[in-house]
């Protein structure tokens, strides 16, 4: 998606605050028409990020550059209303007095734009996101996927060089969320300014963002695209979000993986020194006695937990190494699986992946 | 055993309520009883009444603007602000509110007064403002606006303040927020702060008489009149005590669901 476009249009940002508890220091770029995905556990710095690209919190250090404009260098701060910038959160936050029409065409009225202008503007806005036929109606007249649209349009209304996106689908319902995410989808293509879009979900991050950046404790853990990412998590949450078994290791040259919890794993890919080590939960087999065959990991291991999705099952276990299996349906039953029993779990050598630390 | 005790619990509970009732609603059947229904239109229509309702009229209806126009700005002001000298201006609102009225009359004396602290800069001018309908007017505004502020302020600071935060991101200044957002929100709030502190303006007493003097036509409000009229003839007393007592149970009717349940 990214562009040939000039250095400096996007946004190149370096966000050092503290707030309550947590100290943030996050850098931020993009190029015009990219959307990167800020994904974290709560409390982790996100909406401190979104809150000072806004301008509603001020810098104590950093810098923030849209467009080629400076919004704040720690020193000089521009205030919101200055900030060529679109706001959506997750609750839509719609004037509940005005009108869907009323509610787009308040950004441009209050940028000066003619009243009958801004009406026009969001007349278009709001085909752009199909609920030209809801103009007259209320916020709360509105289901709440549609105010959600709302509210996109009325952050677009203003032609923000940059947009934030603070959890937009977090307050729907899945049928809702999932319609809404491909209506979201389609607008974002067709708008040419940088969007920041901060989720915990990561089906959102993955189908609408093309860069992830992932926010702990204010720090930035790992940042790349959704494949770099997808393939070698750096972080125990980048590993929950992805959904693979991760571990901080130590390698060797002969395919030895020494777990920080004192675990042994056996890789056909080695990789030497600090490692991280990953397993796919789908390449973990689940059996009653030990298995024979090798060169394949087996560890006898304890059920901590069993959760059903849709036709399959993950399994929890805990022992020598610390594995979340996936297994069908028929195989928790045909096994008798409980939690507290012990079972052998077993994984190929080869579907063990290292990279450096 | 068991009867007797919630016979003797009933009794020690009950009959004070009961007196507490007696003690807030017999006065007022006292008033209605007294009452000559059929003079009551033209005791209101005597030539003391009609200047004196005129004035409480006009003199409220300006607390009730002064409220609004400046009341609203400061309530704004306290319900964003989390800064510790924000409560203590709070705290400060509160104080005409227990303030015995009188002593709030002679502290707008010494700000106004020939001799005030405001008062003395504007002699020189030819400006006086004790015993005067101006006077009037600073007296019920001083009794009342800390009504009006705390109510509003209440009113705002139940909006989500994010919603601020999005409309600046739409390149809304704050007197554009507050004038097309903010505002609009809290009209329900604004009109009961605007009865409440109406209500009490119009039975503004202590502070009126002590600033503002008694004097008919130009500071004699219908509280002041009644207080006259009561030596005088007292069933023009009662006539417009009753009106008063219409009023406000109709300033009731309008804050009723906002503070009332």
């Amino acid at each position: 998606m990214s562009r040939l476009v000039p250095a400096g249009e996007g946004l190149d940002a370096r966000i050092c605050l503290s707030r309550g508890e947590i100290e943030v220091d996050v850098a931020l770029t993009a190029e015009p028409g990219q959307v990167i995905g800020v994904l974290g556990p709560n409390g982790g710095g996100k909406t401190t990020t979104v809150l000072a690209l806004a301008g509603v919190l001020a810098l104590g250090e950093g810098h923030i550059r849209v467009a080629g404009d400076v919004w704040d260098d720690g020193r000089r701060r521009l205030a919101p209303e200055q900030r060529a910038v679109g706001l959506m959160l997750a609750d839509s936050l719609l004037f509940p007095h005005l009108r869907a029409l009323d509610n787009v065409a308040f950004g441009p009225r209050s940028r000066g734009i003619s009243r009958h202008e801004a009406r026009e503007r969001a007349r278009t806005e709001l085909e752009r996101v199909g609920l030209s036929d809801r103009a007259t109606s209320r916020p709360r007249e509105l289901s709440s996927g549609q105010q959600a649209r709302v509210a996109l349009a009325r952050a677009l209304a203003t032609d923000p060089a940059l947009l934030l996106l603070d959890e937009p689908l977090a307050a729907l319902d899945p049928d809702t969320r999932a319609r809404t995410r491909s209506d979201l989808a389609a607008r974002l293509t067709a708008y040419d300014g940088v969007t920041v879009l901060v989720t915990h979900d990561p089906l959102d991050a993955l189908t609408l963002a093309d860069h992830l950046v992932f926010v702990e404790d204010g720090r930035v853990t790992q940042a790349g695209t959704p494949a770099e990412v997808l393939s070698e998590p750096r972080s125990a949450y980048v590993g929950t979000v992805v959904g693979l078994n991760l571990y901080a290791a130590h390698g060797d040259s002969h395919g030895h993986v020494h777990t920080a919890d004192g675990g042994l794993i056996v890789t056909t890919s080695p990789t030497e020194g600090a490692v991280w080590a990953t397993i796919p939960p789908s390449a973990v087999s689940l059996h009653r006695h030990e298995p024979e065959g090798s060169p394949r990991n087996a560890w006898r291991l304890r059920i901590a937990s069993v959760t059903m999705q849709g036709q399959s099952a993950r399994v929890g276990l805990v022992g020598d190494v610390a594995l979340t299996a996936e297994v069908t349906l028929e195989s928790v039953t045909a096994l008798g699986l409980q939690v507290g029993q012990g079972v052998w779990a077993a994984v190929k050598a080869t579907e063990v992946r290292t990279y450096p630390r | 055993m068991r009867y007797a005790g919630r016979w003797r619990s009933r009794v020690a509970l009950g009959v004070p309520a009961a007196l507490a009732l007696l003690l807030l609603v017999v006065p007022l059947v006292a008033l209605l009883l007294r009452a000559d229904w059929a003079r009551i239109p033209s005791d209101l229509a005597t030539p003391t009444v009609l200047p004196a309702l005129r004035l409480s009229l006009t003199t409220t209806s300006v607390t009730a603007v002064l409220c609004l126009l400046l009341g609203t700005p400061l309530a704004w002001f306290l319900a964003r602000s989390d800064h510790r000298a924000t409560s203590w201006v709070r705290a400060l609102l509160t104080v005409p509110l227990v303030l015995p009225p009188v002593v709030g009359g002679v502290a707008l004396l010494m700000t106004w007064g020939r001799n005030g602290l405001i008062g003395q800069h504007l002699a020189p001018f030819g400006i006086q403002i004790p015993f005067t309908t101006v006077a009037v007017m600073l007296a019920e505004t001083f009794v009342a606006m800390p009504y009006y502020v705390l109510a509003v302020e209440g009113a705002m600071r139940g909006l989500d303040p994010r919603l601020e935060s999005v409309a600046r991101t739409l390149g809304a200044s704050d007197l554009r927020y507050l004038r097309t957002v903010g505002i609009p929100l809290v009209l329900p709030g604004i009109a009961g702060g605007l009865a409440l502190a109406w209500a009490r303006a119009l039975g503004e007493f202590g502070a009126t008489i002590t600033f503002a003097g008694n004097f008919p036509g130009r500071t004699q409000t219908l509280p002041l009149l009644v207080y006259v009229e009561l030596e005088r003839d007292p069933q023009v007393a009662i006539s417009i005590s009753i009106m008063l007592l219409v009023v406000s149970v109709l300033v009731l009717g309008v804050l009723r669901g906002r503070w009332l349940r």
